[in-house]
């Protein structure tokens, strides 16, 4: 089980043009900006090149350049160097934006590109599952959030009242 | 033996901050790590009661893996 192994074999299948950008998401993307959260799968963001003629984006293409690399179906997710991955086509403007802003980061040698501070908080307040619900409150305590960049995207995708209800729900022994 | 609950949260945080500033590479180690654990410790925990309260799935074709 190794997170570095999947990294770098997420950079191949970029590099062999079967998907055009990746991001990581979740409590891995998580992971680099806070103290490691644990979790049971890997959150991949990607996008492909536009294909002519084609309107809709299959994943075919990724699980077949993985399953031709010894990784395994299950269920919905593929097996990579032990970790269930999800690949996740945007499927909203703030995740289209995620992606396109996305940092590179260095983990010993190899490149990752993952989500911004900003970007996971804003996500998390977006659509986070109840579990994820607190995420934003991490962020802010680690002093991992840009104020100013976050309240940006979360003015710039319709989060504000999303964001008032997390400040009641979290925040209010602060006010 | 006092009980300083503020103490308590404080070096909860500071042990937070301390990992948090960790590089990446232990801190990916540490997820590994912490995902086995997990594994391990589901596979010995007894079945879950059936009438246990859970969240709900999301609805069919909105995916709550956004985050």
């Amino acid at each position: 089980m190794n997170i570095k192994e999947l990294i770098a074999l997420i950079n191949q299948m970029q590099s062999d043009g079967i998907i055009e950008r990746y991001a990581i998401g979740g409590a891995v993307g998580a992971t680099f900006y806070l103290e490691p959260i644990a979790t049971l799968d890997v959150d991949i963001f990607v996008t492909f090149k536009p294909e002519t003629g084609k309107a809709i984006v299959s994943l075919q293409p990724v699980f077949d350049y993985l399953k031709a690399r010894g990784c395994a179906m299950r269920g919905e997710y593929i097996v990579i160097a032990g970790w269930p991955v999800q690949f996740l086509p945007p499927t909203s403007r703030l995740v289209e934006e995620a992606l396109r802003d996305a940092v590179t980061m260095d983990v010993e040698g190899t490149s990752a590109r993952v989500f911004t501070a900003e970007h996971l908080a804003a996500i998390a307040l977006q659509t986070g599952p109840a579990k994820d619900k607190a995420r934003p409150l991490q962020f802010i305590e680690a002093g991992a959030l840009d104020a100013e960049r976050f309240q940006a995207i979360v003015a710039r995708h319709g989060l504000s009242d999303a964001r008032k209800r997390f400040e009641e729900q979290f925040l209010s022994d602060a006010s | 033996m006092r009980f300083d609950l503020e103490k308590m949260l404080e070096s909860k945080r500071a042990l937070r901050r301390e990992l948090a500033a960790r590089p990446l590479a232990d801190k990916l180690r540490m997820l590994d790590a912490l995902r086995e654990r997990v594994l391990t410790i589901r596979a010995a925990k007894p079945a879950p009661d059936a009438g246990a309260l859970r969240e709900q799935p999301p609805p069919c074709g909105k995916s709550d893996k956004q985050a």
